[in-house]
């Protein structure tokens, strides 16, 4: 329809862009080709018939606010389709591997950074004279203990006076 | 025709055909609604902006029976016309659990004493460094017995009836596998992962071959809760975007925003881990599935399902990307009861527990198998 062709190029436009962004992003997270399906499959006739609303409304007189309810619809198969892209995506080995590595990464840089943090923070706090965080740690564990403790007496007197309890008719 | 310019389609979608029929009473009609929506939009947007309103949740009224470092015992009031008590287990770290208890007429915990059961929660808390060394196994052997004892206690009744939701069904199935003693009435499973070579993202995510458990525990601690969220949050990186498109669309609702704000505080209020109770949480169930093989050892007893032999009832949401349903229903076929039922509701796993399909869908089903077993 010579009337939408100004939208539908603009449409047009778009879809490519989308086109070669996913490809780009496919390529990227799974370099072993079996393992990665192709997302654009998800997308693709979503965006069709997002741009067949689009042209149906634009040629609507005059029109009425149902755009908004196909905008939203367009939307939401748009979020569904990403999510099912994505979804596919970082259910793969490569991608979890990836992930795995990222996280080692950070550990490892993480952990002497933080210790030597912690050390800083413990220093500081006992030249202030003040408690660290360690020590009210440990007088919280000490204080988990002793309810722990004080329960199995509890309970210790609970099972004797069952016991006693029990004893009595006899 | 030839081609038209874009200003020629714009003026077209502003204005309509030139010369065409005038809009009909029905589209103007359509447009002042669809005007006034967009007028409450902007006052409740801006409400929200400006003023926010904190939301009620956890209105029902109850009693803490019972507290063991930060977990709490608590006792919904009820007309308890059921005389077998419902203990419910609810996950350990992750989130909060007032989603049990979100809103008046909106609630698990409020739905299930209107069917007049003995209600009790189990609120493990927030836990800190001082808990980092609390494991799995401890809340097995240490914790759960001593709730399942006050239940009893407190309610007077000889057996009881355990209901696990998400992580809260392994640590019941756990317990009541290693503890065949315990007089439980019933065990209802709900979107509780039992059979975990068929969790899903996190099982792969997870896998030993690419998460080194021990690195992260013993570098980090403990789990921040901003690095659960953030696991939380790449299972389903389009959820946000989902989220605020929704409320976008009904801002206009009252009713709904009122429902946004208390789920959306639920939704981002997480809850760290602990860093042993990650350690095997993570170990021995998503790398190992020891719970599924039988091989868990806890407090020097065998942990076996089929040691459970109570009434089952399992609920497994089809869209349930945590707990992904055929590792729900894995728990049928571990266990020695005779008296078994399987359901799989639409939805996702929050939507078994919170929300209008659930009160709809899921609560009813769960209040109408207990009720004449209790």
């Amino acid at each position: 329809m010579a009337d939408n062709a100004a939208p539908n190029q603009l449409f047009d436009l778009w879809r490519k862009q989308f086109e070669e962004g996913a490809a780009a992003w496919s390529r990227m997270t799974a370099p072993a080709p079996p393992a990665m399906s192709d997302p654009t499959a998800f997308w693709r006739p979503v965006l069709n018939q997002g741009l067949e609303q689009w042209a149906r409304l634009f040629a609507q007189t005059p029109v009425s606010p149902d755009l908004a309810a196909q905008w939203k619809q367009f939307l939401d198969q748009w979020i569904d389709a990403w999510s099912r892209a994505l979804g596919q995506a970082m259910n793969t080995e490569a991608y979890a591997k990836m992930m795995g590595e990222h996280l080692n990464q950070w550990l490892v840089s993480n952990a002497p950074m933080k210790k030597a943090m912690d050390q800083q923070i413990d220093s500081t706090l006992q030249s202030l004279n003040m408690a660290s965080r360690t020590q009210l740690t440990s007088v919280a564990k000490q204080i988990v203990e002793l309810e722990e403790r004080l329960e199995r007496m509890e309970d210790g007197i609970h099972a004797i006076l069952k016991r006693l309890d029990t004893k009595e008719p006899t | 025709m030839g081609q038209e310019r874009f200003a020629d389609v714009v003026e077209r979608f502003t204005q309509g055909y030139g010369g065409g029929a005038a809009p009909s009473p029905e589209v103007l009609r359509q447009w002042q609604e669809e005007l006034d929506r967009q007028h409450k939009r902007m006052t409740n947007l801006h409400r929200m902006m400006t003023d926010p309103v904190e939301p009620r949740t956890g209105q029902t009224p109850r009693q803490e029976i019972y507290k063991k470092n930060k977990s709490r015992l608590y006792r919904y009031a009820s007309t308890r016309t059921h005389r077998t008590p419902l203990l419910f287990v609810p996950n350990l770290g992750i989130s909060r659990p007032y989603i049990f208890d979100l809103l008046p007429n909106g609630s698990f915990v409020e739905h299930m004493t209107r069917e007049g059961f003995d209600f009790y929660m189990l609120d493990w808390g927030v836990f800190g460094p001082e808990d980092n060394d609390l494991t799995f196994e401890d809340c097995v052997v240490k914790i759960l017995p001593r709730m399942a004892q006050k239940v009893l206690d407190s309610s007077g009744a000889s057996e009881l009836s355990v209901l696990g939701y998400c992580m809260g069904a392994p640590l019941s199935a756990s317990f009541l596998g290693a503890y065949p003693e315990v007089p439980v009435k019933n065990f209802i499973n709900m979107a509780g992962p039992i059979d975990f070579s068929k969790i899903g993202l996190f099982g792969l995510w997870l896998d030993e071959r690419y998460f080194d458990v021990h690195r992260f525990v013993d570098t980090l601690g403990a789990v921040p809760a901003d690095l659960v969220k953030a696991g939380f949050k790449l299972l389903k990186p389009t959820m946000d975007m989902s989220t605020n498109l929704n409320l976008w669309w009904n801002l206009w609702n009252d009713k709904y925003v009122e429902g946004f704000s208390a789920l959306n505080r639920w939704a981002n209020e997480y809850v760290a881990f602990p860093g042993e109770f990650f350690r095997q949480w993570v170990g021995d169930f998503y790398q190992q599935n020891k719970l599924y093989k039988g091989e868990l050892v806890f407090g020097g007893r065998p942990v076996k399902l089929s040691n459970i032999r109570a009434p089952l009832f399992v609920v497994g949401a089809k869209e349930d990307y945590i707990a992904p349903p055929e590792c729900v229903r894995a728990l049928m076929d571990a266990v020695s009861s005779e008296d078994k039922q399987y359901i799989e509701l639409p939805g996702g796993h929050i939507s078994l527990i919170a929300g209008r399909g659930a009160a709809l869908h899921c609560w009813p089903k769960v209040s109408e198998w207990l009720a004449p077993r209790s």
